[in-house]
């Protein structure tokens, strides 16, 4: 299978106060092109630092990212040209309607007008916002921000998508629409990376996940041999049984 | 009904609580809270005080004779308040026509000259009326009225003879709100961006769109590039707007070159977007933003001429002043508006808001590119 991001050695150090926070700690994995990729973790495990590593937003401290075979620190601009982020935080402009949001993207990262155009009339049919395209997102409900979201950071077509927490907090009908939307870009050929707190969504989207624990990376596989090796019935088992029961802060 | 009373008070009381603890825990907005009331009185309270001190005036005695020595000695004594500094610090010529003289008030080297004619203690020894010429930098009304005052005063009281003050209106009949217009833009220019380069920055950063924008392919060079130059338009839009308002509403003179004030405007902007970055940058949340700007700017407001002349403020409101740029932009406004003077009179102005800008705008990126 084909590399597409491939992590080394990875650490991030952080100074909080003047106590030094490892908040990834040699941490190394491989991401094939056209998987769907999650990471799984309690809080403060290391996957948001990573997951900021990998979108260029935050310079590791050590070791080394490649994605699609450009370095992160010394190519950050052209990675995230062909990178797609929908962060956690729906990130959208209330005082921009849903069409000017996605213009504003298109722009951003240079996609020709007339297709923009027809992404945008395609991209808003597919998650039922056709008819709120003019409208400001102020007032948009969190699903409906949670779509437009995700189809501003597919507006340039990437070939990889990060996606931080794609259904905290939605309704069971957008959690589906929202699976439904990212097994349809990856069965265009994207490869898609995810952060989640949902053991069934990681069980059920991803070919493979990462369990992070304290910074580390504790296990990596498919769900199904996850389980078997740890004798599980769920993914949730296999996360407690790595990542034990104590609540994390 | 009682219980429910009693209950409603305790929950209001558990809320009141709640919003203390809040509010004490954002310490960045505490401090400034209490800051502000005390700010205002010190400043209010020292600089519209309603005197003069220390104003530079010219005396151009021509008088052959020495009756007009006891005027000088008056002049240059004078104390309008006990414990405060001379109201005049003056300076002695002699032949300067009354045109070399207003040049000199132009270029800002007076606040007041005072032409005493050559006849003046001859006419006085005869009882004679005798009139004398007293210029004044009206562009500064405060003070210019305070100085025309004084001198009325001064020789209304003089012995015998019947003095008479020849007070020609240099820049026309100018009212406070021509002295007060053309600060209140620069004002007005400083506040607006630094307000809105926080909603642009630390709003942003709060509702997790500059972060989006930040995983673009965007430089955070062409983010800041953005962001100023939509200040620039805006702030040159507003100021526009305001002075023609002025000039419709109140008749107030616009006696110089759009152009320059566009320039100075322009300069001025450019450092405005550098501080609110910086503050941004440093600011928690909007909050603390406001909080923080508001402490910067109440000063600035209020130490730096904007309302009273700063010749009526104490020396260590000057040496506030002298380290503010808004300082600066006020009098380069005032002498373009007011005066009608161009870039040369201006010159020193310029230069110093070129320094502060640089300064600034280069802590702003250091700033806003170390958090982002």
């Amino acid at each position: 299978m084909e590399t597409i991001i491939e992590v080394r050695d990875l650490t991030k150090i952080f100074m909080a106060r003047r106590v030094k926070i490892t908040a990834v700690d040699h941490v190394s994995f491989e991401i094939y092109k056209g998987e769907i990729f999650g990471m799984i973790g309690p809080n403060g495990a290391g996957k948001s630092t990573i997951f900021a590593m990998l979108t260029t937003l935050v310079r590791p401290t050590g070791g080394s990212i490649k994605v699609a075979g450009l370095d992160v620190n010394r190519n950050a601009e052209k990675i995230r040209e062909i990178i797609g982020v929908v962060p956690q935080q729906h990130s959208l402009y209330p005082d921009l309607t849903a069409r000017e949001n996605l213009e504003l993207m298109g722009n951003l990262y240079d996609v020709p007008k007339k297709i923009m155009e027809e992404r945008i009339k395609y991209y808003l049919g597919l998650v039922n916002l056709k008819t709120h395209a003019d409208r400001l997102t102020g007032g948009f409900s969190g699903g409906m921000k949670q779509r437009l979201s995700v189809i501003s950071a597919v507006i340039h077509d990437p070939e990889i998508i990060f996606w931080d927490e794609p259904t905290t907090g939605l309704d069971p009908q957008t959690r589906q629409a929202i699976w439904k939307l990212a097994l349809k870009f990856n069965k265009e050929g994207k490869t898609l990376i995810f952060t989640t707190h949902y053991m069934d969504e990681a069980d059920k989207l991803c070919n493979r996940v990462a369990i992070m624990n304290a910074g580390k990376l504790m296990a990596l596989d498919n769900p199904d041999s996850l389980k078997k090796a740890s004798n599980s019935t769920s993914l949730e088992e296999v996360f407690i049984h790595l990542t034990g029961e104590e609540i994390r802060d | 009904m009682k219980m429910n009373l009693k209950t409603e008070l305790r929950k209001s009381w558990i809320i009141m609580i709640k919003e203390f603890r809040q509010i004490i825990r954002k310490k960045a907005f505490m401090i400034p809270m209490f800051m502000f009331p005390i700010i205002m009185i010190i400043f209010f309270g020292y600089g519209m005080g309603g005197t003069v001190k220390n104003a530079d005036i010219l005396i151009v005695n021509d008088d052959t004779g020495t009756a007009s020595g006891s005027i000088i000695r008056e002049i240059g004594s004078f104390i309008p308040r006990y414990g405060d500094p001379r109201m005049f610090s003056v300076t002695y010529t002699k032949d300067l026509s009354q045109n070399e003289a207003e040049r000199k008030i132009d270029a800002g080297l007076y606040k007041a000259v005072l032409i005493i004619p050559s006849d003046y203690s001859e006419r006085v020894a005869k009882n004679e009326s005798v009139t004398l010429t007293l210029l004044t930098d009206s562009s500064d009304t405060t003070s210019s009225g305070l100085i025309i005052n004084f001198m009325r005063q001064l020789f209304s009281g003089t012995t015998g003879s019947h003095v008479l003050l020849k007070i020609p209106d240099i820049y026309g009949k100018l009212q406070y709100i021509d002295f007060l217009t053309p600060a209140v833009i620069a004002l007005t220019v400083f506040f607006g961006t630094i307000q809105t380069m926080g909603y642009a920055i630390a709003g942003e950063r709060q509702d997790g769109t500059l972060v989006r924008i930040m995983m673009t392919p965007v430089s955070r060079g062409a983010i800041i590039l953005g962001k100023t130059l939509h200040q620039l338009v805006l702030q040159l839009a507003r100021a526009v707007v305001l002075i023609l308002a002025a000039i419709v509403l109140f008749g107030v003179t616009m006696n110089g070159s759009w152009l320059l004030v566009a320039l100075v405007l322009i300069i001025f902007t450019f450092g405005a977007v550098g501080l609110g970055m910086a503050i941004s940058a440093v600011s928690e949340d909007m909050l603390s933003f406001q909080a923080i700007s508001m402490l910067v700017a109440f000063p600035s407001m209020f130490a730096t001429g904007v309302f009273y002349p700063l010749s009526s403020a104490p020396d260590w409101m000057r040496w506030i002043a002298y380290i503010v740029p808004l300082t600066y932009a006020n009098d380069a406004m005032r002498t373009i508006m007011i005066k009608g003077q161009g870039l040369g009179s201006i010159a020193h102005d310029l230069i110093i808001l070129i320094f502060f800008g640089i300064f600034y705008f280069a802590l702003g990126v250091y700033l806003f590119r170390r958090e982002a």
